[in-house]
């Protein structure tokens, strides 16, 4: 059995117009040391199910069922009091905007021993003390100093660097990464996901990585997984989903990537319409809206049936979410033309 | 005096029946509560206790030579400030509009033309500290009135009375006062006043025919003790020669005091017809909201039970005044009157003045403030509680105003209706609509009212000379029971009318009739003569419509279970009266 | 921030003055003569003149302020009359500097009759204070933990009921059934410690601070639950619970660390404004209050008590702020660097 196993799991609001779907029966695995990139638009459920994992939607009004694994333990039947205890300890998370969330009235110091404390029964020297260890260990100069500084002291690059070091204070097995560098320029980016990638091997924990830059994911993770409201609709291997996307949503990311150093002229290929209603989502395949390859569907499908998760065309574990007969065939002739010409032509 | 004692019958009807008085009136029908006197029925109650009076609004002075208003005059009057003579204790005005001895030894003598009055000092009274009350006392607090850069706010009527000179530059006397005044001017000042022994004498300028009535009413003539007088800084500093004395000397203007027994007080000097000082200590609470007060009235507990009030029953609490505490309350017509005044400068012709007079409504004014319990109808500026009172012919009868007589007067008189008129009064939500009710009647009449409703101030604006007020509201009361105090104050033009204000006279009211009367009052040697000019001078006033007589303010008050002799009598200005007051035990 | 304090007290002061002077002016400006109304009835111009002349009202309006000016630093005395002082000295007051002047129609030094109210409003202030912050946060941050039950809808509704009342009526009410039909307590008189002990004291301050306490409260409760729901969405809340911190931490440390800085800052200009503002309730309460003293001193035209309330009420506001502007540094550690 995997590391982390996340099987079937629904995140569900209930509100006056009806339940909003946010996460709507998302599978997964991931092993120690492995990396799992989470792709999606803004309002996919990307979030809303690491949440999940953290245990967050406790004592909210949100639904959640499904199973989550770790380590054979499933999360979710845990109390709240053995969740509270897992959070930070065994599931860590670093998230998008490290400015919104450190606090802004605390030292980062403080902060960061503070999250040691809570699972540890140290002193505050001794967390401080460590804290300090850490910040070093992020590559934050002088760490002795700025252990004292405010959030607002750093730079954006030094205070991802200190949540990367909180989060990572009680050396836990799973780390969620939430948007990491999406706050960040370009430069500070490469750096942090330099050292994400330094401290999974020193640590060999489980990383999910949240992202909407397929970038990011070619970077970092060894699998991806595309959600798309609310549901998984590709997962495979990072090598296999950036060279044979079969989803024509996954195209549409990987056309909207701007590449560096590209001439700024170039034309640039977001995937038109909104994100689907979580509330109420389209008939049939949720993508249908949006999708320009839908009248390669015989009949109505894409309106009336939604496709379930099956094995890519190259097999090897790649799953797609869709009716297309033959996306390869679709992928390499017109979708690749258009988004990487070069491409084209070296083959 | 007929119609007075009527009035008064009706007002007080239990007393007036207990007193004998029965044969002016007959049996009353009057709905009015009970006017009784609580407890053991007005008999002498028992001495002791401890009274409370509950005052809101602080009082600005309780200098004696500095107080100028009723209620807290008689208060004191009755406990602390004793002076040559005093009103008795009484609810028929005749008598209690007649002074008796209270420090002198009879109630004064007069010279033939009453400009000269001299008194004589009882034997054996003393102030608090046991020294003697002497004539130089006397004397000493009369020379306070005249220091007005220190002295401020009290009754000046005897700068323009005693025989002292006037300084052509300051218009005021060239004696000014006892601290700081030219050797003339304290010169002029000895000869005015003169001390044989325990007789002090009063020369005048002009004849003072009630002279003992406004020593009666007002504290100016109070003896005041020297040695004790740091002028302006003597404002809250009481010192006694009455039955009670301040504790601790001075009166806190936020809070009140409490008046305890004087040791130094001899009743034997004093008379049980001014003060029966029954309470053994008065508390003067200062500062509860009205409401707090009959809140506390009401519930009838703890303090309250041995209470009385100089504030009025707010007519919110009107409802909760039944049973037994009805039985608690008093509605007694207050001492004043409010009127109207067409101004003369604007309102030229006479026809359009009567017509306004023949459609004024007082009655739908009256029912428009709150009725009977607020008001009783008025048919002088006169009170007729004022010693000399009749009804103004002009005013007499209902006035529930006749639109269709005013409207023919107008017509006859060849005017042009609409008539617009302007109407001020200061600004309230019981006088937006009795404003109104009045406006109806003249409107029908013929005239085009416009409403004037003034905010914060009011008389400051009615007196400037260049008013485009037609009508404006006022209000007065005597200072002390005579008409003198009423009508020359208000419509005589020659003090009133100057450059820059019209003084009291407001509708600029300007007659030699009038004048010539008032004259003959002020020079009458004594006071029948001196009423029978006023009755006149009354007169000239209605027939030239100087004034609409709208209604007597009526008081109501409520007192607690265990306060026995409660009275409101003329001399305490219809409020409590503390001379006959005690407390149950 | 030393440097930072001296200078704002010191452009408060430049305030005060300007203050001042635009109350003179407001002052001798009114429509009203207050000379007119002290010196009573059938008043000739002349004895108005010397009425003026007693309270000190006959010099130039800016003469007069002049004189206020100079009687702070180096102290008057009233009237100044130098024969006046040969002839009869008992009649002269001193005032110290620094003078804040000398009310006429009370006849005692401003100062001390800021002296004797200011014991009054400040014990007041501080009992409702205290009520108002401690059930105010207490009420509010338990509405917004239990936000959208019973108990939330409950609070809420009930500070909205004691919101809209007016505080005469609160007061007025209060002390109609509590102190008088119920007699559950006395009906308060303010006593001092001295006189009353600290149980006296506290007993008689209860229903006029309960009364403010109420209006305020009703207030606090409502902007505490926002804030704090407000600061509850806030990501390093999450970034709290994330770290496996228990509820009780999150709640008191992080948010209501965040929550209550912008209260700080409104308690205290409300505190500050209470000191002399308190004007209904001491009244309906009979304390003698400087809020009281306001009235009264407008009431009888007693321009150096207002002019010496105006510029005590006027140093407690600017006082306030710069100790809430200090606060707010220590709270918020942005703030200091900026």
């Amino acid at each position: 059995m995997s590391f982390l196993s996340v099987r079937d799991l629904r995140v569900h609001f209930p509100t006056i117009d009806g339940v909003v779907k946010a996460t709507d029966g998302l599978s997964f695995d991931l092993e120690r040391g492995k990396t799992l990139g989470i792709v999606g638009e803004s309002g996919s459920g990307k979030s809303v199910s690491t949440s999940a994992i953290l245990g967050l939607h406790r004592r909210t009004n949100a639904i959640v069922s499904g199973e989550i694994l770790l380590d054979g333990v499933d999360l979710l039947k845990i109390s709240d009091e053995d969740m509270r205890r897992r959070r930070g300890r065994d599931v860590a998370m670093i998230f998008q905007d490290p400015l919104s969330a450190m606090h802004p009235y605390y030292r980062v110091g403080n902060q960061i021993a503070e999250a040691y404390r809570v699972h540890h029964d140290v002193s505050k020297k001794a967390a401080r003390a460590r804290a300090i260890e850490m910040l070093d260990r992020v590559g934050i100069p002088q760490p002795d100093r700025r252990v004292d500084d405010y959030p607002h002291q750093f730079s954006g690059g030094m205070r991802q660097r200190a949540m990367i070091a909180m989060a990572l204070i009680n050396n836990p097995s799973l780390l969620i990464a939430d948007e990491p560098t999406t706050a960040l320029d370009v430069t500070v980016q490469a750096q942090i996901l330099d050292l994400l990638q330094d401290l999974q091997r020193d640590f060999d924990a489980a990383v999910m990585i949240i992202t909407h830059d397929l970038g990011v994911v070619a970077e970092m993770a060894h699998d991806v997984l595309v959600m798309y409201g609310g549901r998984c609709v590709e997962y495979g291997s990072t090598k296999e989903i950036l060279t044979h996307p079969e989803m024509p949503y996954t195209w549409g990311l990987l056309s909207s990537i701007p590449e560096v150093g590209a001439d700024p002229e170039a034309k640039l290929l977001p995937i038109p319409g909104n994100p689907p209603s979580l509330l109420n989502p389209p008939s049939g395949c949720h993508f249908h809206p949006r999708c320009t390859h839908r009248d390669k569907v015989p009949g109505d499908l894409c309106w009336t049936v939604s496709p379930e998760l099956t094995p890519g065309t190259r097999g090897d574990g790649h799953l797609k979410r869709c009716h297309l007969a033959n996306p390869d065939v679709v992928y390499e002739r017109e979708v690749l033309p258009e988004i990487a010409p070069d491409l084209v032509e070296e083959r | 005096m007929v119609k007075y004692r009527k009035r008064l019958l009706a007002a007080t009807a239990a007393i007036a029946l207990a007193a004998g008085l029965a044969a002016c009136g007959g049996g009353s029908d009057d709905k009015s509560p009970d006017n009784s006197p609580t407890g053991d029925a007005g008999a002498e109650g028992a001495k002791g206790g401890t009274l409370y009076y509950y005052i809101y609004a602080p009082y600005e002075h309780v200098d004696p030579q500095r107080t100028y208003v009723g209620v807290e005059l008689t208060n004191f009057r009755r406990t602390i400030y004793r002076s040559l003579v005093a009103f008795p204790i009484s609810e028929d005005a005749d008598v209690a509009n007649t002074p008796v001895p209270d420090l002198a030894t009879d109630v004064g003598t007069k010279n033939d033309d009453a400009t000269e009055w001299s008194f004589t000092i009882k034997d054996g009274v003393k102030w608090e500290d046991g020294q003697p009350i002497t004539c130089d006392d006397f004397k000493y607090g009369a020379s306070r009135v005249f220091a007005t850069d220190v002295i401020t706010g009290g009754p000046n009527y005897l700068l323009s009375y005693l025989d002292v000179p006037t300084d052509k530059s300051t218009g005021l006397p060239i004696y000014t006062g006892p601290y700081n005044s030219s050797p003339e001017g304290q010169a002029a000042f000895d000869k005015a006043i003169t001390c044989d022994g325990n007789t002090i004498t009063y020369k005048f300028n002009k004849p003072w025919p009630d002279f003992p009535l406004a020593v009666a009413s007002l504290s100016m003539m109070d003896p005041y003790r020297k040695d004790k007088d740091q002028g302006a800084k003597s404002n809250y500093q009481m010192f006694s020669n009455g039955p009670y004395r301040i504790e601790g000397s001075m009166w806190n203007k936020n809070k009140g005091a409490t008046f305890v027994r004087n040791d130094n007080y001899d009743e034997t000097t004093d008379s049980t017809d001014i003060r029966m000082a029954l309470p053994e200590e008065i508390v003067f609470n200062v500062g509860q909201t009205t409401e707090t007060i009959y809140d506390q009235l009401i519930q009838d507990s703890g303090d309250a039970q041995y209470a009385v009030t100089s504030q009025r029953v707010p007519p919110a609490y009107y409802s909760q005044i039944v049973g037994d505490i009805e039985n608690r309350s008093v509605l007694v017509p207050s001492p004043y009157v409010d009127y109207l005044v067409p101004n003369f400068r604007r309102l030229t012709d006479p026809a359009v003045r009567e017509a306004l007079k023949v459609a004024t409504d007082a009655e739908g004014w009256i029912n428009a403030g709150g009725g009977e319990k607020a008001y009783a109808p008025a048919e002088s500026i006169v009170n007729p509680a004022v010693i000399g009172y009749q009804d103004n012919p002009a005013f007499s009868g209902p006035q529930a105003g006749d639109p269709d007589a005013a409207k023919k007067i107008l017509d006859d008189a060849g005017v042009q209706t609409p008539y617009p008129i302007k109407f001020t009064y200061p600004q309230s939500d019981t006088a937006d609509k009795q404003a109104a009710a009045l406006r109806e009647t003249w409107n029908k009449a013929g005239f085009d009212v416009t409403l004037d409703p003034l905010g914060d101030t009011y008389y400051d604006v009615v007196q400037q000379p260049d008013k485009d007020s037609d009508v404006m509201w006022a209000g007065w009361g005597s200072d002390w029971p005579s008409a003198i105090t009423v009508t020359p104050p208000l419509f005589d033009s020659r003090p009133n009318l100057t450059a820059n204000s019209d003084g009291q006279d407001y509708g600029a009211y300007k007659s030699d009739e009038f004048n010539k009367l008032v004259d003959e009052a002020a020079n009458a040697a004594d006071v029948d003569a001196q009423t029978a000019a006023l009755q006149k001078a009354d007169e000239v006033l209605g027939k030239d419509v100087a004034y609409i007589p709208l209604e007597i303010a009526q008081f109501y008050f409520l007192h607690g279970s265990k306060v026995t002799g409660y009275m409101n009598t003329p001399a305490s200005s219809m409020y409590p009266d503390l001379g006959p007051i005690g407390v149950e035990q | 921030m030393f440097a930072y304090v001296v200078r704002r007290l010191f452009i408060g002061v430049i305030l005060l003055i300007v203050m001042s002077l635009v109350t003179f002016m407001l002052f001798f400006l009114m429509p009203q003569d207050p000379a007119r109304v002290a010196c009573g009835k059938n008043c000739s111009i002349a004895q108005i003149k010397q009425t003026e002349k007693a309270l000190g009202y006959d010099k130039p309006a800016l003469t007069q302020w002049v004189d206020f000016l100079q009687g702070v630093v180096v102290g008057r005395e009233y009237p100044e009359d130098k024969t006046l002082r040969e002839k009869a000295p008992e009649l002269i007051s001193d005032c110290a500097a620094p003078c804040l002047g000398y009310s006429r129609v009370n006849q005692v030094t401003v100062a001390s009759e800021i002296k004797e109210a200011f014991p009054v409003s400040l014990s007041l202030a501080v009992l409702a204070f205290l009520m108002w912050i401690i059930g105010g946060v207490l009420f509010g941050v338990i509405a917004a933990v239990t936000k959208g039950t019973v108990i939330d809808r409950g609070i809420v509704a009930l500070s909205l009921v004691f919101y809209a009342f007016p505080t005469f009526f609160i007061g007025l009410f209060l002390l109609k059934f509590i102190a008088i039909k119920w007699g559950l307590v006395d009906v308060p008189s303010y006593t001092t410690i001295a006189e009353g002990g600290i149980g006296g004291w506290l007993s008689n301050l209860f229903l006029p601070s309960l009364t403010l306490a109420l209006f305020f409260m009703a207030g606090y409760v409502r902007m505490t639950r926002a804030f704090v729901l407000e600061s509850m969405t806030e990501d390093y809340i999450r970034t709290a619970r994330a770290k496996g911190l228990k509820r009780g931490p999150v709640l008191f440390k992080h948010t209501m660390r965040a929550a209550l800085t912008p209260l700080v800052t409104m308690a205290g200009l409300d505190f500050a404004g209470l000191m002399g503002g308190a004007i209904i309730t001491e009244s309906v309460f009979n304390f003698n209050g400087l809020g009281k003293l306001v009235v009264d001193a407008n009431v009888s035209y007693d321009l150096p008590t207002l002019i010496g309330l105006v510029v005590l009420l006027g140093a407690f506001v600017i006082v306030a702020n710069i100790i809430v502007d200090v606060l707010y540094a220590v709270i918020d550690p942005r703030v200091r660097v900026a």
